[in-house]
């Protein structure tokens, strides 16, 4: 029940919502109570011989006005509760989602999206349970429980009451056993679910190793003993589950069995009249469900409470890049000087770079190149700031990059990443991602100038085109050009292509790094490659490796030195020749 | 649009029949359980009657026999409780039987899935495949478990408390069915609105999921792009649109589920009242029948809300089998096998004029041809996409060709059966797919068979048996992520050991790329010449050094043989080889030499 507790500070926002919607729910469990009167008044009468006409329309009128209220309040207080349930969900939803994207790329580092995902849906389904029919549950079972006992006892016979109360007790006892029982075996079941679940995803991932060694049906046969233990665990659930009607069925009946047994009896005594007890039995009635759902509401509340702790939990991480108070409000430009004396990877030992030094000045471009892992993509990182390196500094323009407020830093900057993502959208609206309300001309020429306009008029959309998971699907190279485009658009101080030209032809890339240099004068470009063609004409060229610069220079000086670089170079010449054949 | 919904609904109407006819098998069973469900409402429906006997002919008339009434409780006790006994064993036997139906299924999706060609895995995600097999059914299964059974549950409750009212008083039924017809259009707005809003619901969920599962994926250049503010505000409209169609669902949900049910009851209370009422004006009243009545209508209603509140489940089950059955139609199947019983004997191989292509519009493979005569071994090289795994996968038989022939003992390929060609072609895969399992079971596989010694004498044969024997419980060391926990080396040496514990008498190889270590390396190479005597080899090499003894190497680019011959021949003619060559064991000066 901690959970509610934890929930005040939504059912304080949502007061109003919450005390309508209990307050309501408290009269529809006593406007339950007319009927059962109003039945046993009538049989009364009826057995007396006293029954008129205008009884009969009386009573008519009675159990229309509180059926049509009840209607009505019903649907009210589920607008009130459920409604204020899913606006809880709507709030945190939110929150979540903004706190996502105020995370630094540590956080993503830590934590895998698909639970990042779980934590925003099946979390939030089981707190929105809590606020929802958690509170229902309470307040209802309580309210119509105790009303409906006071009734009995009250209106027709304390005694009566009592009797057939006593087996009910043992319901919720069996009840919540089975609960129990049905947990663990649910979960088994689950289990062996998953286990297929594997199987089948085995066997697809598997499936030319199958088909080679010729064992599909051995591999089908196995596939059914799994799922032949599918069955037998949910059988085993089943038992359990088909255990719930019957049980509160002969709890229910002995409980109705009592009443009439004893009840006649008081009857016959006149303590009682017949009518009060069909009153009485039909009250009887009433009171099965508070006793289930006191059952269910540790249930939904056990999950409600675990599954806001983890929300919590994950709204309570804080990011360690923020602006300092200090930080100046003005985009940076100028020479960049990068001053590494050593960065390690947040919870990683190991340094991925040490003693970086070098300095170039606005208008130049760099180039970075070295083995995968050499820590090309790490230093470009500390430049946008999407990790900080303690010991070492960056100067941009004259100033620590610390200095600058992160968005101003970052729009000086065009970045375009190694993995090349495009989200779910028009290619134009991909492109205009950072300038959403750029005029098309601008977009065409950023496309132009990424050799990418003439493939984009291609489709049959052209511009209009959706790509992203749900869309058309597009080349390594097209993409690469797309995320090109995109970081040109804003025609940035500093342009850092991080080995992004890999996967287009050697042709596209040298018309791309014309184009670049002829719309970029003056301006700061970063490129790292694999293929040292894309930085050949860079005014400086570090050679990564290990972490450390190992090689630095203009590629004639380097082709001067008989060092990695220029081995490199050959081979790569050579890899081309046999690309096109000899 | 009138139209087009009936014309869906009839679809949905055939999918459901599709569905029931899973239960052919079952039939029996299903007999079984619908006796019980019989003999528990007709129990369910006999308690009341007792009690009205009771009160008309015993309490009201204040005639009280011990005898009689002691028979009268003892009944009305014994029939509850033959009644929970039956329902519990009905209950369970419905579902046993959906949960049969649903493995039934998952059995022929799976042997589908088997029987299709690697075409179609090539067009279609595993994971949605996977989805087919097991989420989808599971979705089947919830609605033969909950929808259908209470379906059928609440039909014979309903339909026996009806029987019971005519039993106890004719006139009076006949006025309570006037109930039927308003719960049904009751129900049937409730689903016209619902299936409508609550899809709704589903499409605004998943595009919600969809936005935030892909800004985690791009945060990095949301961020970089500062981009946080216009995607926040694009999620909060899409949880708002969410939120509202949220809202809709609990007001549907509001106007037509219980409290509209309740409703309905109310009215049929006020009619029984009504009629007892008036009969009671003109003469006396049966109190034990206006008892049974309202007793009854307390029954009568909660089935009809069980059914309404799984109505959901239909609409999703029967979306999820329209996809199991599509996948069931597909037609994308693994090329047959003419299957005669020839047998292969010496492992030639020929390709002749072998033209392919995947999409039908690109040649991957033009006019291949060449031999391998028993015993040798014929080296494939070339760059990436140059056509050397098309080759394999056409000589595996996991893509249908037209063009060409491929013979083996001179006869062509696919004339043999299916089991033959699996028998005696034996491939190793680049990346070597281990299952989860014990290393003794990937070597296995599934040949039960095959004893542990055999598995044995196969890991030392190529040279696998050091590592295993270095492993914790060596052979039946457990196989964790795919084997993630081993070298790539090793990997290879694993499947080496499958493929030869099969003895096959010809040999694919495709050699792995990945960086392997020098100790393994050495392994691999022995291994490789071992299992190359005797048998015909047909390899992708990746690294030269392996196939230097080949008997035929073969240099492919863009789906051609540009250059054949042995390794020493190809090195002469100073071409594309050559070039591959020097790239892999050349020295500086030398690379200078040919780039010039």
């Amino acid at each position: 029940m901690k959970v509610f507790l934890q929930l005040s500070w939504f059912f304080k926002q949502e007061r109003k919502a919450y005390i309508s919607g209990t307050l309501i729910l408290l009269f529809v469990a006593l406007l339950q109570l007319v009927p059962p009167k109003v039945i046993g008044i009538v049989v009364d009468e009826i057995n007396r011989g006293s029954f008129q006409a205008t009884d009969l329309l009386k009573w008519i009128g009675a159990l229309v006005g509180a059926g049509l209220l009840m209607y009505v309040l019903r649907y009210y207080w589920r607008i009130m509760i459920f409604g204020s349930s899913v606006k809880l969900a709507r709030q945190i939803r939110n929150q979540l989602y903004e706190h996502f994207t105020n995370m630094s790329q540590s956080f993503y580092q830590r934590k895998r999206i698909g639970d990042l995902m779980a934590h925003a849906t099946n979390d939030l389904s089981a707190i929105q349970q809590t606020a929802g029919s958690g509170v229902l549950t309470l307040v209802d079972s309580l309210a119509t429980g105790g009303f409906v006992i006071v009734a009995m006892a009250a209106t027709i016979s304390w005694k009566l009451t009592l009797i057939c109360l006593i087996p009910m007790p043992l319901m919720a006892i069996l009840t919540s056993w089975y609960g129990t029982l049905l947990h663990q075996r649910f979960h088994k079941a689950q289990e062996a679910f998953s286990s297929l679940n594997d199987k089948t995803q085995e066997s697809i991932s598997g499936i030319k190793v199958i088909k080679t060694f010729g064992q599909e049906k051995e591999d089908i046969e196995d596939f059914r003993e799994l799922s032949d233990d599918v069955v037998q665990k949910n059988i085993s659930v089943a038992k359990v589950d088909s255990l719930f009607d019957p049980t509160i069925s002969l709890i229910v009946g002995i409980s109705f069995f009592l009443s009439i047994a004893f009840g006649a009896r008081y009857v016959l005594m006149e303590e009682i009249s017949i009518g009060e007890l069909i009153s009485f039995t039909t009250y009887l009635g009433l009171l099965i469900w508070p006793m289930l759902a006191f059952g269910w509401l540790f249930n939904i509340v056990e999950r409600g409470r675990a599954s806001y702790d983890r929300v919590s939990q994950l709204l309570s991480e804080r990011t360690e890049i923020i602006d300092r108070e200090d930080a100046v409000d003005f985009i940076p430009s100028g020479d960049i000087e990068f001053k590494i004396d050593e960065f390690i990877y947040p919870e990683e030992k190991e340094p991925i770079l040490q003693n970086i030094q070098f300095r170039m000045k606005q208008g130049e471009t760099l180039g970075i190149v070295g083995k995968t892992g050499a820590g090309k993509t790490s230093l470009l990182k500390l430049l946008i700031r999407e990790f900080y390196a303690e010991k070492g500094t960056i100067v941009f323009g004259g100033k620590k990059i610390d200095d600058y407020r992160i968005k101003r830093l970052r729009e000086a900057i065009g970045y375009v990443p190694q993995d090349h993502f495009l989200f779910s959208a028009t290619i134009k609206e991909n492109i205009a991602f950072a300038m959403p309300t750029i005029e098309v001309g601008k977009v065409h020429q950023a496309a132009s100038i990424a050799s990418l306009h003439e493939d984009i008029l291609e489709f049959t959309d052209g511009y209009e085109t959706v790509v992203g998971e749900r869309g058309v699907s597009l080349s390594g190279g097209q993409k690469q050009r797309i995320s090109i485009a995109r970081a040109l658009l804003m025609d940035p101080e500093v342009l850092i292509l991080d080995d992004s030209l890999s996967a287009v032809d050697a042709k596209t890339e040298e018309s791309i790094l014309t184009a670049l240099k002829e719309e970029r004068d003056g301006k700061t470009t970063i490129i790292t490659a694999h293929r040292l063609s894309a930085i050949q004409h860079a005014n400086l060229i570090l050679v990564l490796d290990d972490g450390k610069i190992v090689e630095r220079g203009t590629h004639e000086q380097l082709m001067g030195q008989d060092g990695w670089y220029k081995e490199m170079y050959l081979r790569q010449q050579l890899e081309e020749l046999v690309e096109q054949g000899g | 649009m009138e139209k087009m919904n009936s014309g869906t609904n009839n679809e949905q109407y055939k999918v459901l029949m599709r569905l029931l006819n899973y239960t052919k098998p079952h039939l029996k069973t299903i007999i079984f359980a619908f006796s019980l469900l019989l003999i528990a409402t007709i129990g369910d429906i006999l308690g009341p009657i007792l009690v009205k006997i009771f009160i008309d002919d015993y309490l009201t008339p204040g005639n009280l026999v011990f005898n009689a009434l002691f028979a009268l409780g003892a009944a009305y006790l014994g029939i509850h409780i033959m009644n929970v006994v039956v329902s519990y064993i009905q209950l369970l036997k419905f579902q046993e039987i959906a949960l049969k139906i649903i493995q039934a299924m998952r059995v022929d999706v799976f042997t589908k899935v088997q029987a299709l060609g690697l075409m179609y895995f090539d067009k279609t995600p595993a994971g949605s495949i996977v989805s087919r097999v097991t989420n989808d059914t599971e979705a089947i299964k919830e609605m033969f478990v909950t929808v259908l059974v209470t379906f059928i549950q609440s039909g014979f409750l309903m339909g026996g408390i009806l029987i019971a009212m005519f039993i106890l008083n004719v006139k009076l039924a006949l006025f309570c069915l006037f109930i039927l017809p308003l719960l049904y259009m009751i129900i049937r707005t409730y689903r016209r609105l619902s299936s409508k809003f609550y899809h709704d619901l589903r499409e605004r969920l998943s595009q919600l999921n969809a936005k935030l599962s892909e800004s985690l994926q791009g945060m990095g250049i949301i961020q970089v792009f500062r981009q946080e503010k216009r995607l926040r505000a694009e999620f909060e409209d899409i949880n708002n649109k969410h939120f509202q169609a949220g809202m809709r669902n609990i007001k549907v949900d509001g106007l037509l589920l219980r409290p509209a049910i309740d409703l309905v009851y109310i009215a049929a209370l006020i009619l029984v009242l009504s009629f007892f009422g008036i009969t009671s004006f003109n003469s006396p009243v049966e109190i034990g029948v206006l008892y049974a009545f309202i007793n009854y209508l307390d029954r009568f209603f909660e089935p009809v809300n069980n059914f309404m509140q799984r109505l959901s489940l239909y609409q999703q089950a029967i979306v999820a089998a329209t996809r199991v059955f599509t996948l069931l139609d597909e037609e994308e199947l693994a090329p047959e096998q003419k299957g005669d019983a020839s047998q292969i004997q010496d492992g030639e191989i020929e390709f002749r004029n072998v033209s392919f292509s995947y999409d039908g519009k690109r040649d991957v493979l033009k006019n291949i041809s060449f031999t391998a005569r028993p015993g040798e071994t014929v080296a494939l090289v070339g760059h990436t996409g140059s056509g050397k795994s098309s080759i394999i996968n056409l000589m595996m038989r996991f893509y249908e060709f037209n063009r060409g022939q491929i013979l083996v003992d001179g006869k062509s390929i696919k004339e043999y059966s299916e089991q033959e060609l699996r028998e005696k072609i034996g491939l190793v895969l680049q990346d070597p797919f281990l299952f989860f399992g014990t290393i003794k079971d990937n070597i296995r596989l599934h040949n039960k068979d095959m004893s542990d010694q055999e598995i044995e004498e196969a890991a030392q044969f190529v040279q696998a048996h050091l590592f295993i024997e270095k492993l914790e419980d060596g052979y039946m060391h457990q196989v964790v992520e795919r084997g993630a926990t081993f070298s790539s080396g090793q990997r290879q040496l694993l499947a080496f050991a499958r493929t030869i514990a099969a003895n096959p008498k010809i040999l694919v190889l495709d050699e792995a790329t990945a960086n392997i270590d020098t100790e393994t390396e050495e392994a691999i190479q022995t291994a490789l010449e071992k299992m190359r005597e005797g048998r015909t080899t047909i390899a992708i090499a990746h690294r030269l050094s392996t196939i230097q003894d080949a008997n035929l190497i073969l240099v492919l680019h863009h789906g051609e043989i540009v250059e054949r011959g042995t390794h020493q021949e190809l090195l002469a003619q100073r071409g594309l080889y050559h070039k591959m060559y020097l790239l892999q064991n050349g020295s500086a000066i030398k690379l200078e030499d040919v780039v010039g």
